[in-house]
């Protein structure tokens, strides 16, 4: 009986023009987003390359490692970005690295190119969050008051069919309409992709699976949504209506509403107050080395060579003490603002689940690597590699080359000095969340995306079961 | 043991203040047609929803071969096929896609295209109709899949729900033709209809039904001799007694 039902609703859905049309479309769009995608991703590699030589060009030639000030460092683009961009367009992609001090990250996509901030990139996440569950809603939303409005349901029941069976088949019918046909663009795209260049690793190809699946399974919740809320009204038009409803507060309003919850709950400092904050104490701290450096006496006598080392040393050492009360005072406030804010995130995280779209949101972008934890491991990879580059340059120079004067006098000597070798600056290491990690944290949403399929079901059980099919 | 496929034993129907069928009761055994005759708003549909277990009886049983429908209401469908006054098919399908899908749900799963075919043969719809999509179908032709319908379904007991309403006299009366073949088959069958001229060609025994209630109930031998349309207005216009 259930199979009856399930392939006369494939059948009854794939003969349907309202079919080809979404069809069309999804397949087009689909397509058109794994080849944006990886475009994108080429132009993003091309860029971070082109980058990374650059940067080292600029210290060619140098003969002092002392000249080198900064070194800049880059977020490599990952593969995945190619289908989910997530956050990783928002973020900064480049931080310049000096021995010491705060790292400002900067040079984000969108601020490169802000019209794309405004119209955002196709990607999987954007055709399956809008168009696939706007096309669920439309395959779905008379699935029930509609075959009432038809006629079809007084027929059918009077056959000897459960309910339940019926709804049952309404839904895997319905879902395997959808689902299975948009697998041809999905396979299409996926062979696109070494084809363009991207080539994914055996854990990528894990997650990629999962985000294919969440994005059927995210369908799937509009789907039962659709037919939960079209067996509990009586005109198609009305549960039309109640979708659309749904679906702008699932899409937009929830998600949006969270974030101004959580900032209402939770206080967190603003970044220029922050920095207005570390900027006085910094200038605190130089009015109190001034005085110092006012009365520094040398001891070596006439010879300026030693005195200049006399004072370098002085300075450096001034340096490390303010950089020391620096950092103590900075990390102290960083702190206090990380903690504030992974708290309002939590808070909007948590408000923001009761939206699928959400969950979804969440599950894909963390597993491709793009969600909000990009920005944070980026951050701890350059603060961990100012420390290598740091020890590197104390290597070379005997000091740290941040903030700090430094006197250096001239030599007359004739002899040409070589030029640094900049292939010896260590090389910056980004450390991204480990697979296994964006897995397991990606498995809580997808876990909700199956809950409120199951919900959604139930529901349409429940009151399917209330149904009037006269 | 009773024989009789159909059977309303004191069939009662009451929406809050509303009394859609009070303590109806009547049979109907195999071969015979049993006629709801009746305006509209007497009843007539509410007592078929009752059989079909659209709806639950307030008071009473709808029986379809002995079993309570609203207590067994699965087993109690296997043996009914439906035809109501707008036999609303999938419009997006072909006949034959229809008549597959629907002898499936009703219990038919080994019957072949030849079948389907044979059956639209019968009910009159040629072959180039088979293949055509419903959307395409009048309102006479899709009566005609309705019975296909039953007919593939072989079901002992057949509901008919208005089911001449709306058609030309020509469809109409290729439409009384079936359902008299179906009754000579054994079928048991329960009609509701506003047609006296139907009625009285077609049926076994005629119930007038007004306000929920069989005001009359005649064979077709008791009727022979009687002015039925007479009857009927007698009945409509507040005369006579409730049957029992």
């Amino acid at each position: 009986m259930l199979k009856h039902i399930v392939e006369k609703e494939i059948r009854d859905i794939l003969i349907s023009t309202k079919f080809t049309v979404t069809f069309t479309i999804c397949s087009l769009l689909i397509i058109l987003s794994f080849y944006t995608g990886a475009k994108n991703h080429q132009l993003a590699q091309a860029k971070y390359e082109a980058g990374k030589s650059e940067n080292l060009r600029q210290i060619e030639g140098l003969t002092d490692w002392l000249s080198v000030r900064q070194f800049r460092v880059y977020l490599p683009p990952q593969p995945l970005e190619s289908l989910v961009s997530g956050v990783s367009n928002d973020i900064g992609r480049t931080a310049e690295i000096s021995g010491r001090g705060e790292i400002p990250v900067e040079d984000s996509r969108f601020g490169d190119d802000p019209i794309f901030a405004i119209f955002r990139f196709l990607d999987i996440e954007f055709v399956f969050q809008i168009i696939l569950s706007l096309f669920a809603i439309l395959f779905a939303y008379d699935a029930i008051n509609g075959e009432k409005e038809k006629g079809t349901l007084r027929l059918t029941f009077s056959n000897s069919i459960p309910k339940d069976i019926f709804i049952l088949g309404k839904l895997i019918g319905s879902f395997l309409a959808l689902v299975i046909p948009l697998l041809i663009p999905v396979l299409i795209g996926t062979l696109l992709l070494p084809l363009l260049g991207i080539q994914l690793k055996g854990d990528e190809w894990i997650r990629y699976s999962l985000i294919i699946l969440s994005g059927f399974l995210f369908t799937g919740v509009w789907l039962s949504l659709s037919v939960f809320i079209s067996s509990l009204t009586e005109k198609s038009s009305t549960s039309f209506l109640y979708l659309m409803v749904l679906w702008i507060f699932a899409v937009m309003i929830i998600p949006r509403l969270s974030v101004i919850v959580s900032g209402a709950a939770v206080d967190v400092p603003a970044l220029d107050e922050m920095n207005s904050k570390k900027a006085r104490f910094i200038s605190q701290l130089w009015s109190e080395d001034r005085e110092k450096i006012s009365l520094f006496k040398p001891t070596a006598g006439d010879d300026m060579q030693t005195t200049m080392n006399e004072l370098n040393k002085f300075m450096q050492t001034n340096a490390d003490d303010r950089d020391k009360k620096t950092n103590e005072f900075s990390s102290r406030l960083n702190e206090e603002r990380v903690n504030k804010e992974n708290l309002m995130q939590k808070v909007a995280f948590t408000i923001s689940r009761i939206s699928p779209v959400s969950s979804y949101s969440f599950a894909v972008t963390g597993l491709a690597g793009t969600s909000v934890d990009l920005k944070s491991s980026f951050r701890k990879s350059v603060e961990d590699y100012q420390i290598e580059y740091s020890n590197f340059m104390i290597s070379k120079t005997g000091q740290n080359p941040g903030s700090g004067m430094r006197f250096v006098i001239s030599d007359d000597n004739d002899e040409k000095p070589k030029n640094i070798n900049p292939g010896e600056i260590p090389e910056f290491k980004f450390r991204p969340v480990l697979s296994s990690n964006l897995i397991s944290g990606a498995l809580k949403d997808i876990g909700l995306l199956l809950f409120f399929n199951i919900i959604f079901f139930a529901g349409a059980f429940f009151s399917f079961r209330k149904f009037d099919v006269r | 043991m009773s024989t009789n496929f159909i059977e309303a034993v004191n069939l009662t129907k009451k929406y809050k203040d509303l009394l859609a069928i009070d303590h109806v009761s009547f049979s109907v055994s195999a071969g015979e047609i049993f006629t709801m005759l009746g305006g509209n708003g007497a009843g007539k549909t509410t007592t078929i929803n009752l059989f079909l277990n659209f709806i639950e009886p307030t008071e009473g049983e709808a029986r379809i071969n002995n079993i309570p429908v609203h207590k067994e209401p699965l087993k109690a469908k296997q043996s009914v096929a439906f035809v109501s006054e707008n036999v609303m098919l999938y419009t997006n399908f072909t006949a034959i896609q229809n008549l597959d899908y629907f002898s499936k749900l009703g219990g038919k799963t080994k019957l072949s295209e030849n079948d389907y075919k044979r059956a639209l043969l019968r009910v009159g719809l040629q072959k180039d109709a088979h293949h055509k999509k419903l959307k395409e179908f009048s309102k006479g032709m899709r009566q005609k899949c309705g019975i296909a319908i039953a007919i593939l379904k072989d079901a002992q007991v057949i509901f008919l729900d208005e089911p001449t309403s709306g058609l030309d006299p020509q469809a109409g009366f290729e439409f009384i033709r079936l359902i008299r073949s179906l009754r000579d088959e054994g079928k048991a069958i329960l009609m509701s209809t506003h047609d006296i001229f139907r009625a009285k060609e077609i049926s076994d025994t005629i119930g007038i039904m007004k306000e929920g209630v069989i005001v009359m109930k005649s064979s077709r031998r008791e009727l022979e001799n009687k002015n039925l349309e007479e009857l009927y207005m007698h009945y409509m216009a507040g005369g006579g007694d409730r049957e029992a």
